[in-house]
């Protein structure tokens, strides 16, 4: 029985994503696309972004809609955007108004409303069960949509702006000629997939982010030689390697996972790009290092001290999240285990291949390694100051 | 895109530095020897026919000149999932058309697909087959300025749902940007013509091939012509509260339809009002050459057909909006924003409550 119910609920979601593709695809093919609805459900209220497109709210309202920050555009969206539970309506606060661009393939630019707002039950059990009352423009425009999304939800593991769930369409029924509202009902979730959710995310940052990879490996690339003659030695044996392997790599955690606590405890504040530019220097100084050597038997203090820089990084994935302390404390351990297990299994790939630093060849191998990474760390420094693409970037970036 | 840079990363480093290869579609575009919008050609084998049969002979004809792999992404067999892959959109961004893309077809083939559609689609002047090379033209317009290669006669598609027989089921297939054809056949019988959609841009009159091309002004007018015929408590009565920016039984909107018919009802009209609508229904149903079992029941039904409207009786106003809802027939015209340029371009559909792909 369970099963069935399973496979049924299995189904009917599938059956959801291929309705809401194909209104994506309607909405980027249409003239006009439709609303974009994406709620975060928090401890104890439920926070949403809008995006609608002008043109097709200015035909809702009947005229040009100039200035957006108004008293009537707060009771509008106040009316058309509500919440029921037991027959309770929430409170609905309008949090921001603001005017953007964005693209379709099919019209090129197009100018965006994007409207911020939050809902609240009068009893936060009533989080998960919500009769979702929104009509902005389809009350007038009756050929206008509005695809819902949960694009964030703790205590289910759904952390990750990019993999939002789809919850339903709003639209007007054209037989009944009614709008009907959504019915969304959240499975209640727990701290354990709310800890689960992040261990993934802190695998996925570690897994596409190639910056973070690149400073480790660098690092690493040198584990297995001495210094003669200010110059880098041959191989030194495995104990050897491994003991420098596991120093370096452990400092660089511990660096890392300082700042990320501070970090997404909010106790530091810290500009993003700066924090960018840093990482891309530390893999510059580390490949410069893997060359010719520049501070021999410091690598474990230049993983530690960058570690803390990297760790700034990791942080701003967490510093936004609306959590009570202990959820934000399971997120940060969960998120730096991810970190760490992903970091141990692509050690765990590259130990082998250190081994290699036996072979004659292998300072040509190193030294070309090293290049590389310098020409491309140089361009990252580059595109993070200027915070626009370089050729090198941009190359780079197609190749992937 | 960031997952395949720890993919291309491992490979590079473990490998010993092999590339990742990309996808890329080698497809090549033959446009030497491919006009892709030519004339009908007159089919001498098929002269002496006429009817069902004619039909058949100009299907068969168009079919011989196809290479086997060609013929069979033409003939397809008859289902009402794919009979209901059509669109209004450029194929680009729809990406589900079935059939025979006119792109990969020779300039001779292509000539006997129109000569098999303009047999079907009749010979009224800016009806029928004039209409539709019309608005091949105006698609070709599009491509060739701002619109790009996603545009133009190339990406229109013609299929077989079913084998053109005396027999049996069978739809021909048409369709591209701004227009579907959808006529099925049983028994030797057309029983639907729906749904069928006509939209243009740019929907001022352009030139094209030295002649002045404005195929859907007929139906504007005639729709407008309807709407102003009406006195004003009627307009009042026939004015929908909502706005519309498209249409409501659109692309993969079938049986889409309101339970209860809004707007003035034909049988409060006066005959000449009635026949305005007749007049505007025409504009649609005459785009078939057998036109006529169409016609017959649609005025039969006017008196409990309704006509309303939205925004302005003019039609050329974005989110303009008309609509005829009778118990079988269902048209709706839509004024929009341009897309590739600028000023309006409407959408239209023809669809029938009970015939809409042969009824099936």
């Amino acid at each position: 029985m369970g099963q069935i119910k399973l496979t049924t609920v299995v189904i009917s979601k599938g059956i959801l994503m291929a309705t809401m593709f194909v209104l994506c695809l309607n909405a980027v093919a249409h003239p006009m696309p439709n609303s974009v609805v994406s709620l975060s459900v928090l401890e104890e209220s439920i926070s949403g972004e809008v995006k609608i497109p002008l043109l097709e709210l200015e035909s809702a309202i009947g005229r040009k809609a100039s200035e957006l920050n108004t008293d009537f555009f707060r009771e509008y969206f106040t009316t058309h955007i509500q919440a029921v539970s037991d027959n309770q309506t929430w409170r609905t606060e309008i949090e921001s108004l603001s005017p953007v661009t964005d693209t379709s393939p099919f019209v090129g630019e197009y100018q965006e409303v994007v409207v911020h707002f939050r809902l609240t039950p009068p009893d936060a059990r009533q989080l998960r069960h919500i009769t979702f009352k929104y009509d902005a423009v389809i009350h007038q425009v009756v050929t206008h949509r509005a695809l819902v999304f949960v694009q964030y939800d703790w205590s289910n593991g759904l952390q990750d702006e990019s993999e939002s769930e789809p919850l339903g369409v709003i639209g007007l029924d054209v037989p009944s000629g009614k709008i009907f509202p959504l019915d969304v009902h959240l499975e209640e979730g727990s701290w354990i997939n709310g800890v689960k959710g992040m261990f993934l995310l802190g695998m996925k940052h570690i897994r596409e982010g190639l910056d973070h990879i690149l400073f480790l490996l660098t690092l690493l690339l040198i584990a297995p030689l001495t210094i003669e003659k200010s110059k880098w030695s041959g191989y030194q044996g495995f104990r050897y390697t491994l003991t420098r392997f596991l120093k370096i790599s452990l400092a660089f955690t511990l660096g890392h996972s300082i700042t990320l606590l501070a970090g997404s405890l909010n106790w530091i504040d810290f500009r993003v790009q700066y924090v960018e530019v840093l990482i891309a220097v530390s893999i510059l100084v580390s490949a410069v290092n893997c060359v010719k050597p520049i501070f021999f038997k410091k690598e474990i203090f230049i993983a530690g001290g960058f570690g803390l820089i990297h760790g700034l990084a990791f942080s701003i994935s967490l510093s936004h999240l609306e959590l009570g302390l202990g959820s934000k404390l399971l997120s940060i351990v969960g998120f730096n285990l991810g970190i760490e297990a992903m970091q141990f299994i692509i050690m765990a790939c590259f130990l082998p291949v250190l081994l290699i630093s036996k072979w004659k060849a292998y300072p040509a191998v190193r030294t070309a390694f090293a290049v590389f990474t310098i020409i491309l760390s140089m361009a990252w420094i580059a595109e993070r100051i200027a915070t626009k693409e370089n050729f090198i970037t941009t190359y780079f970036n197609s190749m992937l | 895109m960031r997952n395949s840079a720890f993919l291309f990363f491992c490979a590079a480093l473990l490998l010993g530095g092999s590339a990742c290869s990309s996808d890329d579609d080698n497809t090549t575009t033959d446009t030497a020897d491919t006009e892709t919008n030519p004339d009908p050609i007159e089919v001498s084998g098929c002269s002496s026919s006429t009817g069902i049969e004619k039909i058949i002979c100009l299907s068969d004809a168009f079919k011989t000149q196809l290479t086997s792999s060609q013929l069979a992404i033409a003939q397809r067999t008859y289902t009402t999932s794919e009979a209901a892959k059509w669109s209004n959109f450029p194929e680009a961004l729809y990406g589900q058309r079935v059939g025979l893309d006119f792109g990969s077809m020779t300039s001779t083939q292509i000539q006997y697909a129109k000569a098999l559609l303009k047999e079907v689609a009749g010979t009224s002047a800016n009806e029928g087959w004039d209409e539709l090379q019309q608005l091949l033209n105006a698609d070709e317009y599009l491509a060739e300025n701002g619109g790009g290669s996603d545009y133009g006669a190339a990406n229109y598609y013609i299929a077989f749902l079913g084998t053109p027989a005396a027999t049996g089921t069978f739809e021909i297939q048409y369709g591209g940007h701004h227009v579907a054809f959808a006529n099925t056949y049983i028994d030797g019988v057309l029983v639907g013509a729906t749904p069928s959609f006509r939209g243009i841009e740019p929907f001022s009159a352009f030139e094209w091939n030295g002649e002045t091309n404005q195929p859907l002004v007929q139906e504007k007018d005639a729709l407008s012509a309807m709407l102003t015929g009406l006195s004003s408590d009627q307009l009042t009565s026939a004015k929908l509260g909502s706005t519309f920016a498209d249409l409501i039984a659109g692309p993969q909107k079938d049986a889409n339809f309101p339970t209860t018919p809004s707007g003035v009802k034909g049988g409060d009209l006066s005959s000449d009002q009635k026949n305005l609508i007749m007049t505007a229904i025409k504009t649609y149903v005459q785009d078939v050459e057998d036109a006529e079992t169409f016609i017959t029941k649609y005025t039969t039904e006017l008196d409990d057909t309704y006509i309303a409207y939205s925004g302005t009786t003019g039609l050329t106003t974005t989110n303009d909006y008309v609509r005829i809802d009778g118990p079988s027939v269902w048209i709706e015209y839509s004024c929009q924003r341009g897309v590739v340029l600028s000023g309006t371009h409407p959408h239209s559909v023809w669809r029938d409550k009970l015939t809409d792909y042969g009824g099936n």
